[in-house]
Parts: structure tokens; sequence; C-alpha cells
């Protein structure tokens, strides 16, 4: 039968058009219960179980399944997710707007229906001859789609029963709009609240923890005094931000100060870029990341950035007073010049709520079931939630989400979603950062999975087709010890002319990851892999990069070589690029490596292989440093881990052999051969990796650092950089090189992947090329195999399809894989202060040399080189009288009473673990030497308590 | 216009046929052919109706869009009208060979509506001088039988009583800015008043009477046809001569006064067919173009 749907759309342009859609009825739409003998044949396999017994609800003692309404999906996904929830049918009205709705939950509820155990159905009831419904002339499209779902509910219950007389089989109908009920159970359909619902639900207490409050409308206003003005809607907010009125911008909360935020206004508007709020009543209940609308207030209202820390405290209560003069706080005088455009948020254009991980601070009161949550990431306020079960949950990490924050609460209200684990616990921690960086880390999804060749895999003759067989090449790959992700691999043979051939074979990977499916899909997602102390999240699943993409040794696999003719001077003469198969015959570590060149006993072909590439790269890497290729460092550390319990026992730097840069200089010369060849063949749509030159002003604190120890850093090119950090040295200062070294990695930007159409400036600052890209890892990175498929397409070993030449989408991924390389990087760091913190948990506290690596207005930041580890002492504590402290900004130096501090100074620190916060444990540092009266800490504290005696001494010296 | 051959013999027949009150197809001087009325026929049209009057075939769709309302009228929306001849209608169309006749009918039918009284422009007026209902009136003829411009007359006051304007709102804020708000209830839409909108009368001088809807063989001996606009209630709002010949002025007041008589009961039996269709409501089995 066919139906026509009209509905009238309002233009971009302003326009209204009226568009008609066909419609068709069916009648043979199954009803997904299993057993019905109507619509047993019907398409799919039954879904629904035909006796839903586990769930034991004292409203409803029959097996029944569940019918939610829209809001009760948008708004309870967690409890659906529940794997206690079972059997429910999910009508197509409801996906469909819930889809219009939020996006999020939609990807949820679907994953939710395609998980075989939940046996959720999809009714697509909108087709079925019986319950469509037409909208009628006054009713609003929700009350069309309200009745819609009524109208199904009917017909499941009256189907069901014509199935199953002796079953009683019901649909409960469940919705938290009271109107709705009550036509529901006019209509003869059993209807529930969702609490209602769960809470009959006595097998599964949990689960009421998981319900969103929700607070009706409409008590909500005589429940306690209003706090906050109201949100302006939606309509309003645009016009404003239309005429001018309003600013739009990301809110981002300050980490220090609960009642300070800014607002990163879009745009390229000159003036105005950040405004600041102050004030509970200004930041108007935005959270860190919403996309918010902003007004201005008058110049004379506007306020300077505050250096206060202040961290939210008060336990439970809406105690505005003391609010109102903590704020006052903030107010302290400052200059004309200080004032920065300060404004209040009038809206909310866009939430970006996620669910945050922390911790639980249990109220009080006994009893008590609301509890207020403090996330881990400082910008986030506490979240209220209700719980029975806090006192499981104290000490543990978990997560909560958000569901709405009223006018008259001082907190946000949310849920429990998730417990992780106990606080400290290696793997609870691990979960924590990983989810707190974004790192998608769950397993691969069964789609994913169902993509990877089966195994026992083995080469084809089909797969020979457009590649050299290259197996009799004496290949061997350099790398790490323990390293199981191989993807590169070298070789080098004279050939008869008496030139050198070179070849770099990186791991095919996009033979096994095609585009466009799920598999290519989920690791454009994930974007990199990670590198966490003790563990690596794969970008692509193991059996790819451990095994058949890894160029393990004596296996044939496949690769995607670049192959130079280079005469002794490693001048290139000849670069091509193919697909082949490869025989690796020597999978070493670089120490290996190492021993073989030095060897002199050894001769066999992979030992002359090495010594050729060795010699080349030797002269590839003079004639980059000349170019004014930057060397500079940071302190690495790489733990030694106790093989039982994974705890770190020892630290150490990293160690650079003459290997590892043999490598790296292989590498960077491919990626430069490649970059070239995909820029000449797409000019428009490579994709490639940039690294800008760092403004001047970056520089300043480097100058000025080495300007204190009288020697001269110039800034002007990276030559001149790379010269002048070369001659920096003092003989009497040898460590003084490394730390300069150090310094200068902080000036440096960003290097970003971008697509060659959208951009102009191409120039590798570090690297001193003018083209670069990333080709020689695409088991660890997605970059790498997006440019194998530009280059395959450029040598004609593949065909091309319409995203690889769509620079829009490339822009797009550029921006996913930036993104994920930072946080990735973030997420590395946390780990490796995690494994930190747990060294010096175990070590006790210590004391180490430390050099001085920023002078701060409060404190200096040290680096202790035995560790590799940086950190901050503060001169200023809570509670403690404050130290005369003087701070020369031209030479940064700090005057502490009468000690003056000057960058690069040597100093003597003492390291503890501070775990008076749970959540945040750091390593706290305070200076032994030199020693200041008061300030300094004796050397010999290793087994007092910290803390106590030193405010006692301190109080005796006043 | 479409094109018959008739022999000089034929010619006489249907000349003295007229003169002794009795026509070719059996009619009288003043009556009309059967007429088939159909709105709501393209459904993604504000609003739409096709006509078969003899072998006159005629679709019309009106489509309402917003726009600015013209400068010298800034209380007001406006009609646009387009005519396009099929080349199905006759071969003469072919190309642009319609072309004139289009903008010829075109023309009539502005003139025919450039009063205050046919269609209330006011109400199609949503924000003075900044937006308003323009509505594009599409003739499509698929047929010509002769007596083109009543049918599509018909057409076209049958087609606007079936226009559905969806209601807008203007919102306004401090500013002053303003912004449309669409309903979504798509029954919520303003209907116009036909009321008072005119059809064409066209009064085709044979020998020394007149008939009505002439056939296209009429039509051949005719010399000088007059079209005449009238309401409803009988006025007169429009009238234009066509062809070679010449009128007395006794005849063109015998002819005005036939064309008030047999507009009203014209004007009588559509309206009341109109409002029959429309109590049907959506559930009117359509016939369109299968019936």
């Amino acid at each position: 039968m066919l139906k026509s749907r009209t509905f009238l759309k309002k233009t971009r342009a302003g326009g209204v058009m009226k568009i008609v859609r066909e419609h068709y009825l069916r009648d043979d739409i199954g009803c997904g219960a299993s057993g019905c003998a109507a619509c047993g044949s019907a398409h799919e396999g039954p879904v629904l179980e035909p006796q839903p017994l586990d769930r034991v609800s004292s409203l409803c003692p029959q097996p029944h399944y569940l019918l939610p309404d829209t809001n009760v999906l948008l708004h309870q996904i967690d409890v659906l997710e529940d794997p206690a929830i079972r059997n429910v049918i999910v009508l197509q009205t409801v996906l469909q707007e819930v889809r219009n709705r939020s996006a999020p939950v939609y990807k949820r509820i679907r994953d939710v229906t395609n998980n075989q155990e939940k046996h959720f159905y999809t009714f697509t009831n909108e087709h079925h001859r019986e319950t469509y419904v037409e909208q009628l002339q006054g009713e609003t499209s929700n009350d069309r789609n309200d009745r819609a779902i009524r109208v199904a509910a009917k017909w499941y219950n009256e189907h069901l029963k014509k199935m199953s007389a002796e079953n009683q089989l019901r649909v409960i109908f469940i919705t938290n709009d009271r109107k709705n009920k009550e036509k529901a159970i006019e209509e003869g359909i059993p209807a529930f609240t969702c609490e209602e619902y769960v809470k009959s639900l006595t097998a599964n207490p949990e689960l009421i923890d998981r319900l969103a409050c929700l607070s009706e409308e409409g008590n909500e206003i005589d429940s306690g005094k209003i706090i906050f003005s109201e949100h302006l809607p939606l309509s309003k907010l645009q016009q404003g931000i239309k005429s001018g009125a309003y600013l739009q911008g990301t809110f981002r909360a300050s980490r220090e100060n609960y009642l300070e935020a800014i607002v990163w206004v879009h745009g390229d508007t000159e003036d105005n870029k950040e405004i600041i709020l102050q004030g509970l009543k200004n930041l108007n209940r935005a959270i860190h990341e919403d996309i918010v609308a902003v007004e201005l207030l008058p110049k004379n209202q506007w306020v300077a950035p505050s250096s206060v820390v202040l961290l939210d405290e008060g336990q439970n209560e809406d105690d505005m007073e003391k609010e109102e003069e903590r704020e006052c706080i903030l107010k302290t005088a400052v200059s004309e010049k200080m004032l920065k455009p300060t404004g209040r948020v009038v809206g909310i254009i866009r939430r970006n709520w996620r669910p945050y991980c922390g911790m639980l601070s249990k109220s009080g009161i006994k009893e008590s079931r609301r509890h207020l949550f403090t996330p881990a990431d400082k910008r986030i306020p506490r979240i209220r939630i209700e719980t029975r079960q806090a006192s499981t949950l104290e000490g543990q990490r978990i997560i909560v989400a958000i569901d709405g924050w009223p006018r008259n609460s001082r907190y946000p209200n949310g849920h429990f979603v998730k417990n992780l684990g106990e606080v400290g616990d290696k793997e609870t921690e691990t979960e924590v950062l990983l989810l707190e960086h974004d790192v998608p880390h769950q397993p691969f999804s069964q789609a994913v999975l169902s993509l990877l060749p089966k195994m026992p895999w083995s080469i084809t003759e089909k797969d020979m087709k457009n590649r050299e067989d290259l197996r009799h090449l004496c290949v061997c790959s350099v790398d790490p010890p323990g390293c199981t992700d191989i993807d590169d691999a070298l070789h080098c043979r004279e050939l008869e002319n008496g030139n050198l051939e070179v070849g770099v074979h990186i791991a095919d990977v996009s033979y096994f990851i095609r585009p466009g499916n799920a598999l290519d899909q989920e690791s454009a997602r994930r974007g990199t892999t990670v590198y966490l102390c003790e563990k690596r999240i794969d970008m692509v699943p193991e059996l790819l990069s451990s095994n058949l993409c890894s160029l393990r040794s004596n296996v044939d696999r496949l690769a995607f070589s670049c192959i130079w003719e280079m005469n002794h001077n490693a001048e290139i003469l000849k670069t091509r690029f193919t697909k082949s198969v490869i025989n690796s015959k020597a999978s070493l570590t670089y120490a290996e490596a190492q021993m073989r060149i030095d060897s002199s006993t050894m001769n066999d072909s992979i030992t002359t292989s090495l010594r050729g590439l060795n010699k080349l790269a030797k002269i590839l890497k003079k004639g980059r440093i000349e170019n004014g290729a930057l060397t500079l460092s940071s302190p690495e550390v790489r733990f030694h881990m106790d093989s039982e319990t994974h705890d770190p026992i020892d630290l150490q730097t990293k160690e650079l052999r003459e290997t590892n840069s043999m490598v790296e200089e292989f590498m960077l010369l491919a990626n430069i051969s490649v970059a070239k060849k995909i820029h000449e063949e797409f000019s428009e749509h490579a994709l490639l990796r940039k690294h800008p030159a760092p403004p001047p002003s970056n520089y300043e604190i480097l100058v000025k650092a080495a300007k204190s120890k009288n020697l001269e850093i110039k800034t002007d090119t990276a030559k001149a950089l790379a010269d002048s950090l070369d001659r920096a040295d003092s003989l009497t200062f040898p460590y003084l090189n490394t730390l300069l070294r150090i310094l200068a990695t902080r000036c440096m930007m960003q290097a970003v992947y971008f697509c060659s159409g959208m951009d102009t400036d191409f120039h590798h600052y570090g690297l001193a090329s003018p083209i670069y890209t990333h080709f020689t890892s695409p088991i660890r990175r997605y970059a790498d195999i997006i440019v194998h498929r530009l280059l395959a397409v450029a040598v004609g070993a593949d065909c091309t399809y319409p995203e690889l030449t769509d620079k829009h989408k490339l822009a797009e991924l550029c921006k996913n894989l930036n993104f994920r390389h930072k946080m990735a990087q973030y997420a590395q760091r946390a780990s490796v202060a995690f494994h930190t913190q747990l060294f010096f948990k175990s070590k006790g506290i210590v004391s180490e040399e430390a050099y001085i690596l920023f002078v701060r207005k409060n404190a200096l930041v040290v680096l202790i080189p035995k560790y590799g580890l940086e950190g901050t002492v503060f001169f200023e504590e809570k509670d403690k009288p404050k130290p005369r402290l003087t701070y020369d900004d031209e030479i940064p130096s700090l005057k502490i009473e009468d000690t003056v501090f000057h960058i690069f100074d040597k100093v003597k620190v003492k390291i503890m673990l501070d775990s008076s916060n749970l959540q945040h444990q750091k390593i706290r540092m305070s200076l032994v030497e030199p020693q200041i009266p008061g300030i300094s800490v004796p050397t010999d504290t290793s087994n007092m308590d910290i803390s106590e005696p030193e405010t006692k001494k301190k109080k005796l010296q006043k | 216009m479409a094109f018959v051959a008739l022999s000089e013999a034929e010619k006489v027949y249907i000349v003295h046929g007229v003169q002794e009150d009795l026509r070719v197809d059996g009619r009288g001087c003043e009556d009309y052919r059967c007429v088939e009325v159909e709105t709501d026929v393209v459904s993604n049209t504000s609003g739409s109706a096709r006509v078969k009057l003899g072998h006159t075939d005629i679709l019309v769709g009106v489509k309402a869009e917003m726009g600015t309302p013209k400068l010298e009228k800034p209380n007001e929306g406006y009609l646009e009208f387009f005519v396009d001849c099929s080349a199905n209608a006759t071969p003469e169309f072919e190309g642009r060979g319609g072309d004139d006749l289009g903008t010829e009918i075109a023309n009539t039918l502005y003139r025919i509506f450039n009063n205050k009284s046919s269609v209330d422009l006011k109400s199609l007026c949503i924000s003075p001088r900044e937006h308003c209902w323009i509505l594009y009136v599409d003739v499509l003829l698929l047929e010509c039988g002769g007596n083109l411009f009543d049918a599509i007359s018909i057409a076209v006051k049958a087609a606007l009583f079936n226009t559905r304007i969806p209601r807008v709102r203007v919102l306004e804020d401090e500013e002053g800015l303003k912004d449309i708000e669409l309903s979504d209830d798509p029954y919520d839409c303003i209907q116009l008043s036909v009321e008072n909108v005119p059809c064409i009368v066209t009064l085709c001088k044979i020998g020394y009477r007149h008939v009505v809807d002439a056939t296209l063989q009429e039509e051949a001996c005719s010399l000088a046809s007059l079209l005449v606009s009238v309401t409803s209630k009988g006025v007169v709002t429009c009238m234009r001569k066509v062809g070679k010949g010449s009128l007395d002025p006794e005849s063109v007041f015998e002819m005005m006064e036939t064309s008030k008589r047999v507009g009203k009961l014209l004007h009588t039996s559509l309206q009341s067919v109109l409002h029959k269709e429309e109590s049907l409501g959506p559930k009117r089995q359509k016939v369109g173009f299968l019936g």
C-alpha cells in the first residue's frame, strides 16, 4: 500500500519547501518474538526470547517485553545498556527521533541492538500496515509520534495475546511522560515510568543507581531558591549571535580556579578572542568544552585573570553566601592594562558532556543517598549523584554521566555508570588515563575482526600481480628489543656498476586494510597505536600488527619498497617505489646490529649490508645537519619492570647507538622521497606533514637563559640555531648543552598532518626539509596507510577511490589524526608519570641532584637527569607564612629570602610521593641545597613524616 | 493555436446551425461542454487542479514561495503566471512554437487578476516590505480542444481554491531583527478566499449570433470574439477583444449581458463542485491521470 508523507521544511535561504516522500506500508513485518506463528517465517530470525523470565518485576510478574519511548531511550540509555535489561522492542519511530536528537545515543542504541545477547528488536512500525498512523489535523508531530508508539504498543499486546494464550506474554510500555502514560493506560496498555519499573526489579537493585535523575519541569521552581539565570532558547541565541549581541565560543574551565573560565570565541574576529568569565553566576552552568553564547559585560565590570588557586571544597550544600565571599577574593586590585574582556554565559548552544572518571566524596550525613562526585579532571565541576552503594564505591574510580543542571542546584545532577576499580590499582589507573585522553581502547568489534584474513594465511599467485619478488635480497630489520610490530626492514648491496642499491621495505598494511570497510574506519578512528609503559593499544588488530604485517625474519611478507641507487657519496641517482614480497633474513635489536658492525670477525652478507647502510647513513646525517636540521633532546626514560608484579623497579635513560640513527636516517630519506612523489602526482590531495617555524618570541626564554651563561644562541634560521647550539659548550658544565637542547625543544611548534591542497607552507622546520610525510610506520599510524594508498595509485599498483581524492575529507581526517596523536602523547606522558609515582612509592624519599629548568614567580621547575624527571619546587604553601620572593624577568632568576636562583643552577632536591589527595597523587619536590633557613628541608628527613614537623619548625622561627 | 482544416461547406453548416441555436455537437448557444475538475492532483505543489473541457485539457499548479514584496505595494504579496504550451497539445507548439500563445495567455491572466478584489493580496503579506508569499501559477496545456481561456481560468480558480499556504510566524527580537518560524503541523495553513476570483467567458461571434465555449471548428468560423472576465456576482472585471474582425457596440453589449448570465451559472456550479470535493477530505480516492 502506498502512502505519501508530506512535510514542510525551512531552507537555508529562508524559504519554505514542501517535500513529498513516498511511503509504503507492508503486512509482512515480523514482530520479532520467536515462536510467533503469525510472523515466524518473516525475514530475519526472531530476536526476542520466547520466555523472557530472567527479570522478575514486582509490578509485572508475567513474562514481558519492554517498549520504551523516545525520552526513556535518550535519557536512560545507561540503564538499557545494563546486561540485566533484555528483550526490548525499539520502535522505528523512537529510533528516528533519537537519531535526530542525539547522535551519540543513537550510536549506542545501535550497538545494543546489534548485540545478540541483549535481545533488542527494532520494529519498523512506520511501515507496518496496522501500526502506521497519519498526522491528524491540529496534532503536532510530537503528539503524532507518541500516538504512533501507543498504537504499536497496543498492537503488540493484541498480537501476542493471539500467539500465546498459555504464555500470557505482555508488552510493557515505558514512558516518563505523565500524560502519555495516562493515555496509554486508558487504552489498555500496561504502562509504567522508567523509575517505577526499574525499582520493581527486585533482583537488580544496582540498576537504580544508573537511573538518570530528571527533575520534572513542574516542581523545579518551588524547591529551593534559584541560583542561576535562565538559559535563553537557541533561536534567541542565534539571532543574538547574528546581530553581534552575543558571541559564540568554546567554554574552557580553568584548572586552577573553579570560579573562572575562558571562552574561546569562534570565527576570525581580531579583538575579543578570549573572554574571561568569573563567578558561578556568570559561568551559569556551562561545563568544560560546551559551546556557549556569551554576552560581554560593560567595561567597568571587566576583570583581570586572577592568579589565585581555588578548589571547590564546599561539601554538600548550596551555600551561596560563602561562594560570594570567595568570589570577592578574585577581584584583586589590578591595573587598567591587565583588564580583559569579561562576560557571562547567556545560553548553551551545544553541550559536550561525556561520561567522566573520578571518585565519590561520600556525604557526611549517614544513610544519605545523595553524594558528590569529584571528577579527575579539575575543569569539570563536582556532580551530585544518587546511589545506595556509596560505601562500596568509596575509594574506587567510577564513571558518572551528567543528566542536567537545574537552575536551583549548585551542582549538576548525574548518575553512576560504571565502577572501574580501586584507586591506585594499575589496571584501573590505566583505564582512567585512557578514558580521560579519549583513547579508543575497546576490543575490536566483531565486524572489524571478520575482515581479517583467515589463518593460515599465505601469499597467493594473485597477490604477486603488480608485485616484485625481492625474496632473494638480504633484507634485515633493526628495532628496539621486544618489538613485535616490525614495520620496516632494510637492505644494501653493491651493484655491478659499482653503485650501491639501498632498499627500505615497509609493511604493506594497505593490502590488508581496504578503504571504507569497518576495519579501515576503526583504524582511521584510532589514528595511532598508543604505547603506554606496559601496554600497547593497537590501531589494527593484533593478528595484523604482530603477525601478518610485521616483517619478521624468515617468513615471506608483503612490503612496499622504496629503492634507491646511490653512489658512495650517498647521492641518490635513481628512486623507485614498488610493492614487493620480501623475506627478512634477520630481526636484530639496535645493540645486536651495532655489535655486528663493530666486530671485525663477522663478514656475512647481513653484516656487510649493515656496514654499507651505516656508512651511507653517516654521510646523509652530515648532509642533513649542514642543511640546518635540529638535533634536539628530551630526557627519555625507560622503566625496568619487575617480571612478576610489573612494578617499575628501576629507571634508565634511553641509550642512543649509531644504529638508531642509521635506521632513522633511512626512514627520513624514504619519507622525503615518498612525499615528493605523492605531491608530484597529487598536488591537491597529498597527505603531508609539516613542522612550522616557531615565532621568534618562542625563543626568548632560550636566548635569555643562554645569555645568563654568557652564551649566544641565534634563532634567525634553523641552521643558525643548530650551529649555535653546537657551539654552546661549557668545559666546566658539560650537561649545559643538553639542558639548552631540552629548552629548545620546548620552544618548538607541534608538527601536524595536512592536505597539500589546503595549505601552501609545506616546510618541515625540525628536519630542514621542504617536504615531508609519514610512510614508514603503517602498522602504528593511520596517516602512513593513506600515504601508502596514494603512492600505490601513483605507481599503478592499486586503484583509487573517491574519498582518497577529496581534499575536504582528507583535511577532516588530518584533523582527527592530529588530535589522536596529541592525545596519545598526553596519555603516554600520563602513563610515565603514573609509573614514576609507583617507582617513588616503592623507593621512599630520596634526595637527588637537579638543574633548574625554568624560574617561575613562586616556584622553580627542576630536572633530575638521573630519572629524566621534571618537577616543580613550590615556595608558597597553604597555611604557611610566605617567604620573601623577588622575581627578575630579564635574567630569569628568583631571589628567595637572600639566596638567588638562576636558570641552570644546580640544586639538590628531595623527592617524595604526596598522597594527600588520593585522586591526584603527585611527586612533590622540596629544596635541600642550597640551604635557606625555613624553606629548605634538612637532608636526613628520609624517615620523618613530612608535613607535621615542618610546620612546627616554622612557627618556632617566626 | 491549433489548426483545423474546414471546407467552405462545413463552415456554412456551422454558421447556419448557430443561427438556429443548434450547434454541431447538439448544444445550444449558451451551453458549455461537460467540464471535469479535480484538485490536488500534483502532490508537491501548494495547490493544483486539472480541468478537462471537451478535449481541452489543462493542468495548473500553484507554488507558494517566500519573497520580498514589490516596492510600490509593500504590504501585499503577488501572483506570477507562466503558461507552458506542451508540444503534446499540438505539433505547432514544438520548440518555441507555443511561446507567443503562452505569453498572450499569461498577459491576459495578469490583467484579470490586476485588481484589488479578485484575490486578497494583503493576506499574502508576511511582514511589510520584507516578506510576502509569491504564488507562482504554472499553467500547462496538455491538449487543445478550443476555448482555452475559459478552461484555463476555471483551472486557475480551482487551483487557487486548493492552495494551502503554510502558516508562518515572524519572530522579532529586541533589536528588531526578524526571523521566520514555521509551524510543524502540516494542517496549520492559510487558505485563500476565491470568492471573487473571476472566470473568463469567451463569446465567439458566429454569423449574427454569438456562442460560448466554442470548439476548434467553431472558432475557425468566427472572425472576432470577446473575452469577458466575470466574478461570481456577475461583475465584469476585464474585457478583451480577439480576432481579426470587428464588433459593433450593440452586439458587444449583448455579449456582455450573455457573459454575465453564463458566468454566474458557471461560478455557482464550479463552487459547488469544489466544495463537494473538499468535504470528502484526504480520504477521497484520487482519479488523477488514470481517470
